[in-house]
């Protein structure tokens, strides 16, 4: 399965040269919010700008829509544009399939002011509709006109994993000829009180994937990113999605998926391929349950680009190899590494699409 | 490949068992009840599950509850261990509600003082359908739950399947679950989509659905695996179609095009014509825009011949859970060579020119069809199928 093309949304910018110059410019500070109940009554966050969800030709139809929606929308809709199969694929044989952690949890909660404050009966039905989790999909199918099967699917730890599972059986079924598939999640004001109460803050902004540690901390993120999934390499595409987990020969890069979301991240440790330089850019997109997109969106740009992005905290306290922007040896795979808050590891692994193929 | 049906377990308004559920349909009972004060100060009919579920549990969702009712239910017909462990197993369940972090309690006392109580964050975040019933029954596949709305279990059957297939798993705990719950009767409320009265799916006089809660479990099989280890199950998922109207959030495609590439491709993937299927189990919500829709699109396929039930007037719509429980109920119909009548349906709709049946009715074909339509243009159609 090939990555035809992609698209983000983060609290970093919109679009693939956002993502570049992020990955280039490395860690900046987060924005400081307040909540309440927290030890300083203030929380590190990656908000998305709303500046960034501004888009009146891509969110025409989705202009009722929350931001979770936009999110979603603007990515998937990009992804679908940067692969430039936008006018050659057939339409209903497009599928669609969101991953989302925690779903639009803003717009439950605005639903919940409308019956707190107006009672049960004087509801607003546009907050209830937004508020289901398959909204944004249904408004990327609208935006997009994508009439092949669309799914929305949830897993606190691992929802873009079971997305990409899912996308590969519907290719190698012949159920559709490509798919979009991405994740979504957003930090709404109740979120940044849970985390700020369950979870530790990183006091200097500074996510450490490396640090492999028992109390780790986290700067709350959100955002969306997409792929264009299709069964063939295409000219404009990034790299291949390899079935199995077999450790393939060569150049290879692994992605540590440790944003400071676990209880304890000390399980990160067994997980590193000896000899395989790492790196890890939550630093960049911030803490996100369904941070693995993000993680596959760089993979697979560094894949195409042939270029290693430095990570942006380099705290190393196990001296592990880290990836090297001045390596210009191939770099032919990536190994996007996430641990749940169980100890239990899943792997993506990206293949570089072969010269003269794309 | 042939994908066996192994293990069924049903809890709905309708039963709390198969074989409870089978008697209730039998007799035309429909156990319908008002909405109380601890769900909603709204006054609508609703099905609710009684019995054993009306103790509250800080620790478990009612969902979840019902869920692993269905589930020991459905792995004790499989002749299966609670403890699968060791075994390829993969966890596909569909919902709603138990989605969403919707306290009521939590999210007023936020408002109230900034401050929250955070057990019920621990208590849903332990509750993830899938992954709580993968924890449960020590399941190490693929797991994952389906947020697709009113389509959801029944898409999670269809995604079960192609794990199978595709040879991820080698069995599947697909269904879903959902319960009656004060946010979704306030949201359909506000959509003016209830019926005061009990539903009448299809009926020309219908005034809308009624709100119901349940699970259904189906435990899948490839052939192979289930004879290996002994089961005799016959029943099976033939195919599974799946398509996006791309029209409009709430409302379904008035031409039905979604709902017909969905039915046609889950009789291509089964490698049967539409005359084939013996009867079909509706999604019938008895709103006026479903029913009207989808039986058009049922007529379009299978002629105006076919018979048509929806078991809602039994169960009313479970949300997440109808896709599955209705499954399940086709399964049933199938192995039993009856359908019973389609509940609070008297009066033919001279818009919907299908054969709504109006009493319990013979069947004798191989094939049968669910469909399922949902919020955001999902469309879902399963055939399942028995031997000949």
């Amino acid at each position: 399965m090939n990555i035809a093309g992609m698209g983000l949304v983060t609290a970093r910018g919109r679009g693939i040269p956002a993502l570049e110059k992020a990955l280039e410019q490395g860690w900046v500070p987060p924005l400081e919010v307040e909540v309440k109940g927290t030890p300083s009554g203030r929380l590190p966050v990656y908000a998305v700008a709303p500046e960034t969800l501004i888009d009146k030709t891509v969110l025409v139809k989705a202009r009722r829509a929350d931001r979770f929606t936009r999110m979603a929308v603007l990515a998937a809709s990009d992804a679908l544009a940067d692969s430039g199969l936008g006018d050659t694929l057939d339409k209903s044989r497009l599928g669609v399939i969101v991953a989302t952690a925690l779903g639009p949890h803003a717009t439950t909660f605005s639903f919940l002011d409308g019956i707190l404050d107006f009672g049960d009966a004087a509801v607003s039905p546009t907050a209830f509709s937004h508020s289901v989790h398959n909204a944004a999909a249904s408004y990327i199918a609208m935006t997009l006109e994508a009439r092949g099967p669309t799914l929305t699917v949830t897993h606190f730890h691992f929802a873009f994993h079971q997305a990409i599972l899912l996308a590969q059986t519907w290719l190698a079924d012949g159920r559709c000829d490509a798919v979009l598939v991405g994740s979504v999640d957003e930090l709404g004001a109740v979120l940044q009180h849970v985390c700020g109460r369950m979870l530790a803050a990183a006091a200097d902004g500074r996510i450490k994937p490396f640090a492999f540690s028992s109390a780790p901390e986290s700067v709350p993120g959100e955002g969306s990113a997409f792929f264009l999934m299709t069964r063939a390499v295409t000219g404009s595409g990034y790299a291949t999605i390899l079935h199995g987990g077999a450790a393939p020969a060569g150049g290879t890069l692994q992605i540590l998926d440790a944003c400071g979301f676990a209880k304890d991240e000390t399980g990160y440790g067994t997980t590193v391929r000896p000899g395989v330089p790492v790196t890890g850019y939550a630093p960049v997109f911030g803490s996100l349950l369904s941070g693995t997109a993000f993680h596959v969106a760089a993979g697979a740009l560094m894949l195409k680009q042939q270029k290693r992005y430095a990570a942006p905290v380099q705290d190393n306290p196990h001296g592990l190899p880290l990836g090297d922007p001045n390596d210009l040896t191939p770099l032919d795979h990536v190994l996007c590494t996430r641990m749940d808050w169980g100890g239990r590891v899943q792997e993506l692994w990206l293949a570089r699409i072969p010269v003269g193929r794309a | 490949m042939k994908i066996l049906i192994t293990g069924m377990g049903v809890v709905s308004a309708a039963g709390l068992s198969v074989v409870e559920t089978l008697d209730g349909f039998a007799a035309g009972r429909r156990n319908i009840s008002r909405t109380t004060p601890e769900i909603s100060p709204l006054d609508y009919p609703v099905f609710a599950v009684a019995g054993p579920f009306c103790r509250p549990d800080p620790s478990r969702s009612r969902t979840l509850q019902l869920l692993f009712h269905a589930l020991d239910e459905a792995l004790s017909s499989a002749r299966l261990p609670s403890d699968l462990t060791g075994l390829r197993v993969g966890v596909c369940l569909g919902t709603t509600v138990a989605s969403q972090l919707n306290d009521m309690e939590f999210y007023a006392a936020y408002r109230k003082t900034g401050m929250a109580p955070l057990e019920p964050v621990e208590t849903f975040l332990k509750g993830n359908l899938a992954e709580a019933v993968a924890r449960r029954v020590g399941a190490e596949g693929p797991c994952v739950t389906i947020v697709n709305a009113c389509s959801s279990s029944a898409d999670a059957i269809g995604v079960g399947l192609g794990w199978i297939r595709n040879g991820m798993c080698d069995l599947v705990i697909a269904g879903g679950g959902d319960e009656l719950s004060r946010i979704p009767i306030c949201g359909f409320g506000s959509l003016s989509v209830f019926s005061r009265e009990p539903c009448r799916p299809y009926d020309r006089d219908r005034q809308g659905l009624n709100l119901g809660e349940g699970a259904g479990v189906l435990i899948l099989e490839a052939e192979t695996t289930a004879r290996r280890r002994g089961s005799a199950a016959s029943l099976f998922i033939a195919g599974y179609g799946a398509a996006c109207d791309a029209h409009h959030l709430t409302a379904p495609r008035p031409d039905g095009a979604g709902l017909e590439t969905a039915i046609r491709e889950s009789l291509a993937q089964a490698g049967i014509p539409a005359p084939e299927i013996a009867f079909v189990n509706a999604h019938g919500t008895a709103t006026r825009d479903n029913d009207k829709v989808e039986g058009t699109v049922l007529a379009r396929v299978f002629g105006g011949d076919i018979k048509v039930l929806s078991t809602k007037g039994y169960t009313g719509h479970t949300l997440g859970a109808a896709g599955a429980l209705e499954a399940a109920f086709t399964a049933l119909a199938l192995r039993d060579g009856w359908i019973p009548a389609s509940a609070g349906y008297e009066t033919r709709d001279e818009e919907i020119p299908v054969g709504v049946v109006r009493e319990r009715t013979p069947v004798s074909g191989r094939f049968a069809l669910s469909t399922s339509l949902a919020f955001g243009g999902n469309n879902a159609a399963l055939v399942i199928g028995r031997p000949e």
